[in-house]
């Protein structure tokens, strides 16, 4: 009767996102998914909501042997998914959003009673203290999920999935969360545990797994697994890193005291031709302090000196007369001009600054053509829509356009390179920051939540926790495992 | 390998699906009636579409920019009853009438500029306030109809210079500088960037405010124009009909001519497909003898369709890209694009 998934593999394009994984969800336990970006965590979800059709194995279900799901079979069969961006519609009310799609009616109309009276039975259920008429929308996030997970109650789920639960989640919420977590199991319900915590592990899977580039390199029962097991599982290297010589370059970029929102000031420098890597878990402030430095946050204080000169950031096109230009994370929303073609995305801040007032275009067609060439941009075609192109090129599309602006950026400022980015091509993206950083002699500050991202770019790392930037360490002496301990230590200080 | 997909023509005609239709209609009334394509007829079509076209360019810019100026219409009639109380006062001068005119539909626009992209309200909900509110205005300033204009004044709607009537040399220019500002400025490029995403625009440095701040000026300024060239040609300016329901008119002339409400998409060349087929249309149910009623009817129709022709072909660009992106992508590289972000459930993480 239980669930699983047998030989799953699943590609996309060349890239093989799962390879060959076989994984077993017992009823009455907590299997631990662990592993980087990029590693196949999400595609497992994606085939076990119907959301993605594996491209070889099956999908066991209820003891039964299926090619593919469709996400409404993946809902009748028990399975629920909890993402990690919830899907509550924020101005229905809890018992609404239970019900949604799935009314109890009495005469064509919703009978609000009975579905208010169901709601608080299993809002009971996972300890909720706000009522069923409460509007989601003035709700914390840790309540929202116990919605969304309430929600999957209510179906009789037999599987829930969660999605890295406690990303977003306060200190409290993330052990209210943990105890549910632990009733749910004693319930029966099998529970698939997305994870970069490795203390949650410990703390409550039976089962762990490691996947790396879409295989499966560790998996065990949890008994008798500490946490040190669970770091050298996880930071087992794949990233030869190329080591360069250790730059000597001009100091280019200083914060000194730079306070954004209510973290502690951080001071930071960075010389020409370094990279310094900003490592720390989801909401731990490396993604705050860049768009502090860019000037998309307030600074509450402190100064920010390129070359030597105080810089003003009070907006991005401050930041960038400065010379610091920032790639976002969110590469499709904050980045690309999705449907705009891949040369206007590269050349869209040179455009103003070659023209004369006119555009010249002659010049904004060799800007690209030299950038394409650079960063082996593929397909090289500058009509094409930037939508088209794969996540790795998309980044690269990104780079260029502020290396298109080479006399400018001294400061490079980039969040979470490799998101969505398939494995094969994040060697190339890290090739081309790195070349960036050397040739053009310029700094660049990374931030990453993936351990193997800081170690096979980072010339320095700077930990984050909580806001506060914690620990600044030298990579010559560091590796995966022991920046995977780094974080999950509680502060010293 | 050329094939027909990356013909420019099939291209062209993908982007622009309204011109087939456009031909057809026109070869076929022609056919039909006989009457359409005389110099007398299409003088008065391209008379008509003129005015459309001087409001609708600035307002096509500001829906590209991911904007919209819903209250055209009023600054239309405010433009005509302006020009036309000049005519009527003690400084009667066509080149002064023309200059206020435009000044105080640019004074509307600054409101709306203020209000849109300073204060951030929605422009939706902004401009349509101050449609009804400039056309109450409009109403106050001139209770009665102004009428009986100066020859000189008059030249602005009926006059033609070498034979080429008079609005239909504004709309041009008016057309022609536009498509230049759209193609050789960086800022006609940022207008795009800011339509498609206005925080990717704005993390790149570009002025995400100054830009259509300036368009609504002009839209406003360009809509009151078109009241003044209006008021000219009626030798009249009765604010209460002046420009009633011209707003949506606009509207339908540049969704027509493939501008997405959603912004980031769009050429003037599309503005003008639209603003000449919204024209010939209703001129051609005119000649093939329709009723009024029927008319109203068909041409709703047809609009629909059209607009549902445009966003079928848009599709069809759209999966001829996919193509030709797959199609020139590296045998070991990914090809679909969004199947090759096996991770993007994680974005934002």
């Amino acid at each position: 009767m239980g669930f699983g998934i047998r030989n799953l593999s699943k590609r996309y394009g060349a890239t093989l996102a799962l390879d060959d994984v076989t994984l077993d969800f017992k009823p009455g336990q907590v299997h631990a998914l662990l592993g980087h970006n990029g590693a196949g965590k999400s595609t497992v979800i994606r085939c076990l909501g119907g959301g993605a059709s594996p491209t070889a194995g099956t999908i066991e279900v209820n003891g039964e042997q299926k090619q593919r799901l469709t996400p409404r079979e993946s809902r009748e069969a028990g399975i629920a998914i909890i993402y990690q961006h919830l899907s509550l519609v924020d101005t229905l009310s809890v018992s609404d959003n239970l019900f949604l799609g799935d009314e109890h009616t009495s005469r064509g109309l919703v009978d609000q009673q009975r579905q208010r009276r169901e709601a608080q039975e299993v809002l009971d259920r996972v300890g909720a203290d706000f009522a069923p008429t409460a509007r989601v929308s003035q709700l914390s996030m840790g309540a929202r999920q116990l919605v969304e997970i309430a929600k999957a109650l209510r179906r009789s789920a037999r599987l829930l999935v969660l999605d890295e639960p406690t990303a977003a989640l306060s200190p409290v919420e993330s052990a209210r969360l943990a105890a549910l977590v632990d009733k749910l199991r004693t319930e029966g319900i099998a529970i698939v545990y997305v994870t970069h915590l490795l203390e949650e592990v410990v703390r409550l899977a039976d089962h762990a797994t490691v996947l790396q580039n879409g295989r499966v390199v560790w998996s065990a029962q949890m008994q008798g697994v500490s946490k040190a097991d669970l770091v050298r599982a996880v930071g087992g290297s794949s990233h030869a890193r190329q080591k360069n010589a250790p730059p000597a370059g001009a100091t280019v970029l200083q914060l000194e005291g730079v306070v954004c929102g209510s973290a502690p000031p951080v001071d930071l420098s960075a010389r020409a031709g370094e990279i310094v890597g900003l490592y720390g878990l989801v909401g731990s402030g490396r993604t705050r302090l860049l768009e502090t430095v860019f000037g998309v946050r307030n600074r509450r204080g402190g100064r920010i000196v390129v070359d030597g000169v105080p810089a003003g950031t009070a907006s991005p096109s401050e930041a960038l007369r400065a010379g610091i230009a920032l790639i976002p994370g969110d590469r499709l929303k904050q980045g690309l001009f999705s449907t705009l073609p891949a040369s206007d995305n590269v050349v869209m801040p040179a455009i103003a600054r070659l023209a004369a007032p006119f555009r010249k275009r002659r010049e904004e067609r060799g800007l690209f053509s030299q950038a394409a060439r650079d960063l082996r941009l593929h397909p090289a075609d500058p009509r094409l829509p930037a939508a088209s192109f794969s996540g790795g090129n998309q980044q690269k599309l990104l780079i260029g356009r502020w290396l298109t602006a080479h006399d400018r950026v001294r400061v490079l400022l980039v969040d979470d390179p490799t998101q969505g980015v398939d494995v094969g091509a994040r060697a190339e993206i890290y090739r081309v920051i790195r070349d960036a950083a050397v040739q053009r002699g310029i700094a660049v500050l990374v931030a990453s939540n993936d351990p193997e991202e800081i170690v096979a770019l980072a010339d320095r790392c700077v930990i984050f926790q909580d806001g506060a930037a914690v620990a600044d360490l030298d990579m010559e002496s560091v590796d995966e495992a022991s920046l995977l301990a780094a974080i999950h230590t509680s502060p010293t200080s | 390998m050329h094939s027909i997909a990356d013909s420019p023509l099939r291209t062209f005609l993908l982007k622009n699906p309204l011109i087939v239709l456009l031909i057809l209609l026109v070869v076929g009334v022609q056919l039909s009636t006989g009457s359409l394509l005389t110099w007398q007829n299409m003088r008065g079509v391209l008379l008509d579409a003129s005015v459309i076209a001087i409001a609708a360019v600035p307002c096509a810019l500001l829906i590209i920019a991911g904007y919209i100026d819903l209250s055209v219409g009023a600054s239309l009639a405010l433009g005509g009853v302006v020009a036309g109380h000049v005519m009527h006062g003690s400084l009667a001068s066509a080149p002064l009438a023309v200059v206020l005119a435009m000044a105080a539909g640019a004074l509307v626009g600054l409101v709306n500029a203020v209000l849109s992209t300073v204060l951030g309200l929605s422009p939706f909900i902004t401009t349509l306030g101050m449609l009804t509110a400039v056309r109450g205005a409009d109403q106050l300033l001139s209770p009665l109809p102004l009428s009986g204009f100066d020859a000189s004044f008059q030249f602005l709607g009926i006059g033609s210079v070498a034979g080429i009537p008079v609005p239909v040399i504004i709309a041009t220019l008016v057309m022609v500088l536009a498509t230049l500002f759209l193609a050789a400025t960086p800022a006609g490029r940022h207008v795009y960037a800011i339509g498609v995403s206005r925080e990717a625009a704005f993390l790149s440095g570009i002025a995400i405010r100054r830009i259509p701040f300036f368009l609504y000026v002009a839209s406003g300024a360009m809509a009151a124009l078109a009241g003044a060239v209006t008021a000219a040609r009626l030798n009249s300016a009765p604010a209460g009909q002046l420009g009633l329901g011209f707003e949506l008119t606009v509207l339908t002339a540049i969704l027509l001519g493939g501008i997405a409400l959603t912004g980031g998409e769009g050429s003037m060349l599309g503005v003008l497909v639209g603003v000449l087929f919204l024209g010939l249309l209703g001129n051609s149910l005119t000649l093939l003898g329709v009723t009024s009623f029927w008319q109203n009817v068909a041409s709703g129709l047809a609009l629909v369709a059209a607009i549902g022709i445009t966003a079928a072909t848009h599709e069809v660009r759209k999966r001829v890209a996919a193509r030709r992106a797959q199609l020139s992508a590296p045998a070991t590289g990914p090809a679909a694009p969004a199947a090759s972000r096996p991770e993007s459930a994680e974005i934002g993480s």
